[in-house]
């Protein structure tokens, strides 16, 4: 496993996790630490075991066994909802919007303990949650705008094209302020041109400090964003590190041309 | 007006609003929360029951009707009790139904509680009378008020309407706010909105258990108002009868499903009676159920989102140029459609001029 250069500090550090579907091994005891402030890419051939254990980072798979550390308290087999609450963020390889809401909607559904999101609170009626939702609808203001997603605000998330929808779920995710954003495949289904935007905003929360871990499977999006790169094969790892590392391995290679 | 025609109008103004009132119940389940409660009307029955043993008094031994908990509450307490045996009801089913089932799966077994708590009400006849029933259950307050009969007939539809609008209150609390949307969104997709920090069972199971409690006590007022009620007042079919009143009325939409509750329960069903009769003793009855699945089939088809669908939540956005971020990474002047080939046309900024929308207030006139 490569150390974390410099000052960096471990956001994530996962230790021998594993997850076995009877006598199938997805993931096979993998253990990598992802950097504060870093994006770190989660990479491999189809069956590699990359989102199952981006789902058991995110706690929507219980793994079989191992360890899940965010900022050094272990979230192993906490429910999703737990883990979200925690402070960690995920998009989905697939669309995952919610298709009757807006999308101002969408993201005002990200905003952890608001007033009037409990059954008490909302029986106490508009006079006592109104002041925060207008606060909640100036921050998604300001992150539509940041996205020149705006003119969108009052549509209905299924009439938003792939690329909008991509950068919904984005919105959305950033919305519950998180310290980790884990990213499953953000630029399938997305046009060239449209990819490079979303990375361009990427680039830029990296900037500002958000530790991100992303599973992709387009190289150049890899080299653009990541600083590190874990390559899984079978379950398992079999390089982390730099992308120029990963690129001189001919394990990478082999595992490719045989996925 | 004669007393007939009185006597009929009221009749069917107290079962539009029962009707009403179990349609938001079920509307808050399976149009804000997406729970296909195919058990719905065994929470509606279980209030029924809960009313009639707690007005009866305790069952003589030697009674043509046999019960179980009889007692002599004065009212309201048996509504109320209704309304919480209803809930808890809900909370042990919803336990052991919603926690760890995918909802279709969820589905079938609330249909099969339907139908297994039909089969024991009716065998272990110690508990509600079996297949007989239970009649003669007091009215409630009506020896009290000492009034005609059409008069107290008034009077019930005038206590069935202050039960709406308190039913009505409580639901639009609950769906015009952030919880509302929390539960729209389990709906929508389960798996992101427990990424978003949202405990899925725990919604689903607050929304089951409420349409629970509105069901008991809709349950009460009906058999309130009928007295007598047995295990054919509440076959699985009557479920059916308010889920396509949802599907023709519109899901997620309260005005939506009180019309559904005028439209099919009422006005569709009553409306029948008047048929001629043909065919055999039942034939049009059975009729009336064909007429419902098609209804439910040509809905899903041809208007999936009912007669007033689901509003948009259209919401007025602060000023976006004075909070405009100078560092911020902009898409091309046009939002991301410009950048897209594959986008769909532009979609239009909605205007805003009601700023109470600010708060997520339902426009008139929403978009199907």
């Amino acid at each position: 496993m490569t150390a974390l250069a410099g000052p960096s500090k471990a956001m994530l550090t996962v230790t021998n996790l594993r997850k076995h579907y009877g006598g199938v091994r997805a993931v096979d005891g993998i253990s990598f630490t992802a950097g504060r402030g870093r994006v770190t890419g989660l990479i491999g051939p189809n069956g590699a075991g990359k989102s199952t254990a981006l789902g058991m980072i995110a706690g929507s798979i219980t793994p079989t066994s191992g360890q899940v550390q965010l900022d050094g308290i272990d979230i192993a087999g906490l429910p999703s909802y737990r883990v979200a609450r925690r402070g960690v963020g995920r998009t989905f390889q697939l669309a995952s919007e919610f298709p009757r809401l807006t999308v101002l909607e969408n993201m005002l559904t990200a905003v952890q303990g608001s007033r009037g999101d409990t059954l008490r609170t909302a029986l106490l009626g508009k006079r006592y949650w109104r002041s925060a939702e207008e606060a909640n609808i100036r921050r998604a203001a300001e992150l539509m705008d940041r996205f020149s997603m705006t003119p969108m605000a009052n549509e209905l998330a299924n009439t938003l094209s792939g690329g909008q929808r991509r950068l919904l779920e984005i919105m959305r995710a950033l919305m519950s302020a998180p310290r980790l954003l884990l990213l499953d495949e953000p630029m399938s289904g997305v046009n060239p041109s449209l990819s490079l935007c979303i990375q361009d905003y990427l680039l830029q929360l990296k900037a500002e400090g958000l530790s991100m871990l992303m599973v992709e499977h387009e190289m150049s999006v890899v080299e653009r964003l990541c600083d590190q790169v874990i390559v899984m094969a079978q379950g398992r790892i079999l390089v982390d590190g730099t992308m120029a590392e990963i690129r001189s391995d001919r394990r990478v290679l082999d595992a490719y041309l045989a996925g | 007006m004669s007393t007939a025609w009185q006597f009929y109008i009221t009749t069917v103004l107290i079962y539009l609003g029962v009707d009403v009132m179990a349609c938001w119940g079920l509307n808050l389940q399976y149009g804000y929360t997406g729970i296909l409660n195919f058990a719905y009307i065994v929470f509606q029955s279980a209030g029924a029951y809960t009313y009639a043993v707690l007005t009866l008094g305790p069952a003589p031994r030697a009674s043509f009707q046999q019960y179980i908990a009889g007692a002599n509450l004065p009212f309201p307490l048996p509504i109320l009790a209704a309304g919480a045996v209803g809930g808890v009801l809900s909370a042990i089913i919803g336990t052991v139904g919603l926690r760890r089932l995918r909802s279709d799966y969820q589905a079938m077994v609330l249909l099969v509680i339907s139908l297994i708590a039909t089969v024991v009400i009716t065998n272990a006849t110690g508990i509600f009378n079996g297949a007989a029933g239970l009649a003669l259950i007091p009215k409630p307050l009506q020896s009290g008020l000492n009034l005609t009969l059409i008069g107290y007939q008034w009077f019930y539809v005038a206590f069935v309407a202050l039960c709406c609008l308190i039913i009505y209150w409580f639901v639009r609390r609950i769906t015009q706010a952030p919880f509302g949307r929390s539960l729209r969104a389990v709906r929508d997709h389960e798996q992101a909105a427990a990424s978003l920090g949202k405990n899925v069972t725990g919604l689903r199971m607050i929304s089951f258990v409420t349409g629970g409690v509105i069901a008991g006590i809709s349950g009460a007022l009906l058999v309130g108002f009928i007295s007598a009620w047995s295990p054919g007042s509440w076959l699985y079919q009557e479920t059916f009868v308010y889920f396509t009143a949802l599907i023709v009325g519109g899901v997620a939409n309260n005005a939506g499903a009180a019309l559904g509750a005028l439209l099919v329960p009422v006005a569709f069903l009553e409306a029948t009676r008047f048929l001629p009769p043909v065919g055999g003793p039942g034939f049009i009855e059975a009729l009336q159920w064909v007429t419902v699945g098609l209804l439910t089939l040509g809905f899903l088809w041809f208007r999936p989102r009912g007669v007033l669908p689901e509003r948009t939540r259209v919401m007025a956005l602060p000023e976006v140029a004075a909070m405009a971020r100078p560092d911020a990474t902009r898409l091309p002047v046009g939002g991301p459609q410009a950048a897209d080939p594959t986008a769909a046309p532009v979609a239009r900024n909605p205007t805003v001029e009601d700023p109470a929308a600010t708060s997520g207030t339902e426009p008139a006139g929403g978009r199907p």
